[in-house]
């Protein structure tokens, strides 16, 4: 095998290159390239008034806008000193899964179900596999219609802002969404079946892997950082002493590390270390699933996001039923602009994101700071392709480049984020 | 024959795209109408040589990017910008307000060098010439859908000149100025039927500054009803450039 590159890598969000340099038949190095250009994002918000942050840094990733805007929400209310009512928090859930729902039918279907049926896109399965691609559409439609119906728009949306919503859907619209959510229940167990028939090469991360962990609820709105391997937990607001960045030639993208580790973030971590906070379909499906906890194995991030569709599904209709019953208000709360300094994480549905500023007295942003998940997955990334590629190195070239992306694939990445 | 389609996005955060696949409904009988040659977002095929339509995301912020732009100019016979960074350099271009290399500086710091070619973010059109124009942050689906149907056709341009503000009052939402907030609508370009004030928040500009639009009477509106005249340009600084919002 020669040396060889692979340019803006098919199916991930944003550009990423493989490049691999072969010695005497060995693999010598390996490693994702990010040319996804940067666009200085934490240096944009600097100087702009608070209430613009999460409309600014929304515009990081349009396929996670929902996570964006909710994250950068918080940590400028924990900057302000502002408490949320308990029906925002459940709006904001909805959002956050509608983003879920969205995200992950289109990485198993469109991103990752071609690979293993040997197709360059979902596009030719509509004509030989139309069921297969109709129960795509409507799980990632639900998730958009989700989107729409909290925050109006699903791509950046609009009524959620700092304090609240700025409307509410209307009760007879949720009613209707907790039956549609009842109804791609099935769709999403289908998902987990199809996906535990797919074979993945056998292959265990070294990487720390981390998730936010609550015991209300499966934490993707809130909850402390918590690692797996060894086994800490940590609040949020100590994020920037936890993970470490650093700046890596071959990256628009920053790499992370914990405690000197690279680490992996996403479904297969949130499943790890969450399994016990599963609903009862969640638990079903991961039995269903097949999977053995907790698995290191980044191949099986697929399955983890299946099991999440379904465990989404019976959560965000348990939301809405509390939502129509609980009254109460979501109209944003009163507060005070002041100086301060402030974190917030959610657990987007490529894994944790944080976001942290710092505000001046009068309003105007001094400081801002995003470490998204495919930031913290890249070191991860590159040591499984260092590790992956020499027991895949006899291959036929073009297999161990399938191989290889397949594996870029699983971990689900997203430039834009990562380089923001 | 299908005319022959490629998706192309430079600095972007791929939400046009997105919403591209967000047609779910239309979606597969809007590819029926057209070859999707290239999607990298979609499909591991390669950029062909040759194709009839180009559709960009984003706005322009490397030297990669600009002579991609010619590439792609010299093989299609027409280009459609989609999206606010496409057509005005948008979100990506307000890191220009304080100069390229401070933003470099801020976010990395002056070690291992990365970001190579990186130039002053601007509109695609400011490089190369766009037949059709979609504007929005992120661009309506079914704006999309007419545009991309004008230009099968061979019709030319066809944005909105008008502003925002008058959809508003045709929903008859209740005005943000008259309670002193600073809305946008006034010199907003119009197409998006008053998206947000119909959700109870003020227009953001995502369409970019209507050619109609006034800036100085829109400034003495702003100061009749209590609005600092001066955040109307710092407002606008997030989806234009410097020397539109003072104009
Ligand atoms: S115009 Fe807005 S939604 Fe579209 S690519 Fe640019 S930032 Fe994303
Ligand atoms: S109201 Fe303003 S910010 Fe909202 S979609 Fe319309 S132009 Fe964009």
């Amino acid at each position: 095998m020669a040396d060889l590159t692979v340019e803006h890598v098919a199916r991930i969000e944003g550009h990423g290159n493989i490049s691999v340099s072969v010695e005497n038949g060995v693999v010598s190095s390996i490693r994702m390239d990010v040319v996804e250009p940067a666009r200085f994002f934490e240096s944009m918000v600097v100087g702009r008034r608070f209430d613009e942050a999460p409309l600014i840094t929304s515009r990081i990733c349009g396929i996670c806008s929902p996570n964006h805007a909710v994250t950068s929400i918080k940590a400028i209310e924990s900057a302000l000193g502002v408490e949320v009512s308990e029906r925002t928090k459940l709006l904001r859930k909805l959002l956050v899964y509608g983003s879920y729902l969205q995200n992950h039918a289109t990485h198993l279907y469109v991103f990752a179900a071609p690979d293993f049926v040997g197709l360059p896109s979902v596009f030719p399965l509509a004509a030989t596999h139309p069921d297969i691609v109709a129960r795509a559409l409507k799980i990632k439609k639900l998730g958009n219609e989700l989107c729409n119906l909290v925050g109006g728009r699903s791509v950046h949306p609009v009524t959620a802002v700092i304090g609240g919503f700025t409307a509410e859907p209307d009760p007879r619209k949720l009613e209707a969404f907790r039956e549609m959510l009842l109804d791609i229940a099935p769709d999403a167990v289908s998902t987990v079946e199809l996906f535990a028939s797919f074979e993945v090469p056998a292959f265990d991360t070294a990487g720390e892997m981390l998730a936010l962990s609550s015991t209300d609820d499966y934490a993707i709105y809130e909850g402390e950082i918590a690692a797996l391997d060894a086994g800490w937990r940590r609040p949020v607001s100590d994020y920037r002493e936890v993970i470490t960045e650093s700046i890596v030639g071959h990256s628009n993208a920053k790499h992370t590390m914990v405690a000197g580790m690279p680490i992996i973030v996403g479904a297969l971590p949130r499943l790890n270390i969450n399994a016990g906070s599963l609903s009862a379909a969640g638990r079903d499906a991961l039995a269903k699933a097949g999977l053995t906890m907790p698995s290191r194995n980044p191949f099986h991030t697929h399955l983890a996001q299946a099991v999440e569709l379904v465990d989404a599904a019976e959560r965000c209709a348990g939301y809405i039923g509390r939502l129509l019953e609980m009254g109460g208000s979501s109209a944003p709360v009163p507060f005070k602009i002041q100086a301060g300094e402030g974190a917030g994480a959610t657990e987007a549905p490529r894994g944790t994101l944080y976001h942290g500023y710092g505000i001046d007295d009068d309003g105007f942003i001094t400081r801002g700071d995003v470490i998204t998940p495919t930031a913290q997955n890249l070191a991860n990334l590159d040591a499984d392709m260092r590790a992956f590629a020499p027991t895949i190195a006899d291959r036929p070239r073009d297999e161990f480049i399938l191989l290889i992306e397949q594996l870029v694939r699983a971990y689900d990445p997203c430039m834009s984020c990562a380089v923001h | 024959m299908a005319p022959r389609v490629v998706v192309v996005s430079l600095a972007s955060d791929f939400g046009c795209q997105v919403q591209l696949t967000n047609m779910e409904d239309d979606l597969l009988d809007v590819l029926g109408l057209m070859d999707l040659t290239y999607w990298q977002l979609a499909s591991s095929g390669h950029m062909p040589d040759a194709y009839d339509v180009a559709i960009i995301e984003g706005a322009v912020t490397t030297t990669e990017h600009v002579e991609l732009l010619k590439d792609v100019r010299s093989k299609a016979a027409a280009v459609v910008a989609i999206g606010t960074c496409a057509v005005t350099g948008g979100i990506p271009a307000l890191a220009n307000t304080a100069g390229l290399e401070t933003r470099y500086a801020t976010v990395y710091g002056g070690g291992v060098a990365v970001a190579p070619g990186r130039i002053a973010p601007a509109p695609i059109d400011s490089i190369i010439d766009v037949d059709y124009h979609v504007p929005g942050c992120p661009i309506d689906t079914a704006e999309f859908l007419r545009g991309l149907s004008r230009v099968l056709q061979g019709l030319s341009d066809h944005m909105p000149d008008q502003m925002m503000c008058a959809s508003c009052k045709v929903s008859e939402n209740a005005c943000f100025l008259e309670v002193g907030t600073v809305c946008l609508g006034l010199v907003t370009r119009a197409g998006c039927k008053a998206k947000c004030p119909s959700l109870g928040r003020p227009c953001t500009g995502c369409r970019g500054i209507a050619p109609d639009a006034n800036l100085a009477s829109a400034r003495e509106v702003f100061a009749r009803y209590g609005c600092d005249p001066a955040s109307l340009a710092s407002s606008l600084l997030v989806y234009n450039t410097a020397a539109e919002v003072t104009a």
